[in-house]
C-alpha cells in the first residue's frame, strides 16, 4: 500500500543542481530539446507525414491564437480547470475525514476495506456514463468524477500516514493528560501534511483525468468537449490545440503543488 | 483537588505524609498479550512503595517489565491484577502531573526546540512567558540552537530537549524509561549530572528504569532488581552513599563498588543470553 505514496518530483528537478551557470546552461538546453522536438515534427508533417494525422506546430499556434482571440480558449479551459479544481478540493474534503475515520475506527475499517478496495480498483472512468445519467451533462457530473478518482487517493495516504504515526509521541501527550483537540491539532494534523502534499501531486493529474474522461463522454463546453468535437470532425489540429491547453493546466497545478510543498516541507516522515 | 504548584522544594514533609507514599504498587501483576493469544505474564507480584522525594531506580534484564512498571504508573497499561496508587488514589484519577520521559527522544520533528519544550508549558500548570523559557533552555544548555528542529541537533542535545520539556510541564513524579540509554557514556554521565542537580532543587519522587548498574547506583537513594520475566522483586537495597555525590570519586569508592558487586549478583544474567 505504500506504493501510493509517490515521492516523484513535481517537474523543475533544478534542485539537485548547483550553480547559476548550471542551472542557466540547463535552461538553454531545455530550449534546445523543445526546438528540436517542435521543429522535427514541423519538418516531419511539410515532408513524410500527411498533416492530417499528426497536424503541424504552425497550425496549432495559428489555432490557438484563433480560439484566444474568438475567447473560446479562455471559456474551455475555465471550464475544465474548475471542474478538475472542485472535484480535487471535494475529494480533499471528504476524503481527509474518512481516512482520519479509517484510522480511528479499526473495527469498522476492517469490515470496509474489501469493499473499499474494491471501489478503488474499480477503473472509475466507467463511471462517466452512470454520472453523466446522475447529475447531468454540465458541470456537476465532471466535477463528480473528478472527486471520484481522486478521493480514495486522499482517504488511503490520510489512513497510512496516521498508521505510521509515533506512538510513543502519542503515549507521551496521554500521560500529560493532553485533550483531544490538542493532539489533533499539533501532532495528528502536521504529521499527515507530507501524505497530503503526497497526495495533491498525484491528485492534480487524475482529477483532471476525470474531468477530461466525463467531458469526452457528454458534455458542452470545456477542453474534453473541444478535443472529441475537433476529432469528430477530423480536425487534429483542433485536438492537439486541446491537448496542448491541458498540458498547460496539469503543468501549471504542478508547480502550484511544488510551491505549496517547499512552503511546508523540510520535515518528512522517514 | 490539589493546588496547582510551581516546580519548587517541597515543604519538609510533616509526620502524615511520611506514613503515606507518593506512589504505592501493591501485588502488580500485569499480563501483555502474545502473537499466538495466550496471555504472557511480564510483572510477577510486584509491591513497592516510593516515598515522596525518593530517587528509585530500578535494573533488571531485557523484557523484565521494567518499563511495563512505568506505563503502568503512567496509566498508560492496566495491570492484571493489584494495585498502582499515586498519593492513595489510582493511577486514573491521580492528581499529579506526571512526567514521563522515554530513551527515544519523543519530539514533535517539525517543531522547533522552543516549540518543543513549549508543549509541556501549555499542558502543564502555568503558562511560560519568554523569560521562563530562555532561562530553561539556558540551563540545558540550548542557547543559539532555540529555532533548531530535532534533526539539527545531537543525540544528547535532543534528550535535553525532551528534558526541557518534561520540566517545563511541571511533574510532581517523574517516570524515566532509560531516559539517556541511547547517549555515549560522557553524554550520559552528564545528563545524570544534570538530573541529579534538577532534583535535589526539588526533591520529587522518581523512578527511574535503566539497565545500567553503575548508573542506577550513582543517582538513585534505592535500586530494585528485577528478575527475569515475569519479573519479580529480588533485590531492594539502600544506596546510602553521601549527597551531592560526584561520579568521578564515587567511581572509587568501596561503598559504591560493594553495592555496584552486589546488585550485579542479584541480576538473573541467564536472561539477557
Amino acid at each position: 500500500m505504500s506504493a501510493i505514496i509517490q515521492s516523484g518530483q513535481a517537474g523543475i528537478g533544478l534542485a539537485g543542481l548547483v550553480g547559476r551557470r548550471v542551472r542557466l546552461g540547463l535552461i538553454r538546453d531545455r530550449i534546445l530539446l523543445f526546438a528540436v522536438l517542435v521543429g522535427g515534427w514541423e519538418v516531419l508533417s511539410h515532408t513524410v507525414v500527411d498533416p492530417l494525422w499528426i497536424s503541424r506546430p504552425s497550425l496549432i499556434a495559428e489555432r490557438l491564437v484563433a480560439l484566444a482571440a474568438s475567447g473560446e480558449l479562455w471559456r474551455n479551459t475555465q471550464r475544465t480547470l474548475l471542474e478538475a479544481v472542485l472535484g480535487l478540493a471535494l475529494a480533499f474534503a471528504v476524503g481527509v475525514p474518512l481516512g482520519i475515520a479509517m484510522a480511528r475506527y479499526k473495527y469498522g475499517h476492517a469490515v470496509a476495506e474489501p469493499f473499499i478496495m474494491a471501489l478503488h480498483s474499480l477503473p472509475r472512468v466507467a463511471l462517466a456514463p452512470l454520472f453523466i445519467i446522475w447529475f447531468g451533462i454540465d458541470l456537476f457530473s465532471k466535477v463528480m468524477m473528478a472527486f471520484s478518482t481522486v478521493l480514495f487517493i486522499f482517504m488511503l495516504n490520510v489512513h497510512e500516514g496516521l498508521k505510521t504515526i509515533d506512538r510513543d509521541l502519542l503515549d507521551l501527550l496521554r500521560t500529560m493528560r493532553a485533550p483531544r483537540l490538542y493532539v489533533t491539532r499539533k501532532v495528528l494534523l502536521p504529521w499527515i501534511v507530507p501524505w497530503l502534499i503526497a497526495s495533491l501531486k498525484i491528485g492534480v493529474g487524475l482529477a483532471l483525468i476525470g474531468a477530461v474522461v466525463g467531458e469526452l463522454i457528454g458534455s458542452s463546453a470545456g477542453l474534453g468537449w473541444y478535443i472529441e468535437k475537433s476529432a469528430g470532425r477530423l480536425d487534429t489540429t483542433g485536438v492537439f490545440a486541446g491537448l496542448v491547453l491541458l498540458m498547460g493546466i496539469a503543468v501549471a497545478g504542478n508547480l502550484v503543488v511544488a510551491r505549496i510543498e517547499r512552503r511546508f516541507s523540510s520535515w518528512r516522515p522517514s | 483537588m490539589s493546588p496547582i504548584v510551581a516546580l519548587r522544594p517541597e515543604q519538609p514533609a510533616d509526620p502524615v505524609s511520611v506514613v503515606q507514599p507518593k506512589i504505592a504498587i501493591r501485588h502488580l501483576s500485569v499480563d501483555y498479550p502474545s502473537p499466538d493469544g495466550l496471555p504472557v505474564r511480564v510483572l510477577q507480584d510486584v509491591s513497592l512503595d516510593v516515598a515522596p522525594g525518593e530517587f528509585v531506580a530500578v535494573v533488571g534484564p531485557s523484557g523484565c517489565g521494567k518499563s511495563t512498571l512505568l506505563r503502568v504508573l503512567s496509566g498508560l497499561l492496566d495491570p492484571a491484577s493489584g494495585t498502582a496508587a499515586i498519593d492513595g488514589r489510582g493511577v486514573a484519577d491521580a492528581s499529579d502531573r506526571i512526567g514521563f520521559m522515554f530513551q527515544r527522544d519523543t519530539l514533535l520533528p517539525w517543531a522547533s526546540v522552543e516549540d518543543n519544550i513549549l508543549i509541556g508549558a501549555e499542558l502543564g500548570p502555568r503558562r511560560v512567558d519568554r523569560a521562563r523559557l530562555g532561562e530553561l533552555i539556558a540551563f540545558l544548555k540550548l542557547k543559539g540552537f532555540e529555532k533548531h528542529r530535532p534533526h539539527e541537533l545531537s543525540g544528547g542535545m535532543r534528550q535535553r530537549v525532551s528534558l526541557g520539556r518534561l520540566l517545563a510541564y511541571e511533574p510532581e513524579i517523574f517516570l524515566m524509561d532509560e531516559p539517556f540509554g541511547a547517549l555515549d557514556s560522557q553524554t550520559k554521565a552528564a545528563m545524570g549530572r544534570e538530573l541529579l542537580r534538577i532534583w535535589s532543587a526539588h526533591q520529587r519522587a522518581v523512578l527511574f528504569v535503566t539497565h545500567d548498574i553503575e548508573e542506577a547506583v550513582t543517582l538513585a537513594d534505592r535500586v530494585i532488581v528485577l528478575s527475569a520475566r515475569p519479573g519479580r522483586i529480588r533485590l531492594d537495597v539502600q544506596v546510602d552513599l553521601d549527597r551531592p555525590r560526584d561520579p568521578k570519586t564515587l567511581r572509587r569508592d568501596p561503598r559504591f563498588l560493594s553495592l555496584v558487586e552486589r546488585v550485579w549478583g542479584a541480576l538473573d544474567l541467564q536472561a539477557d543470553l
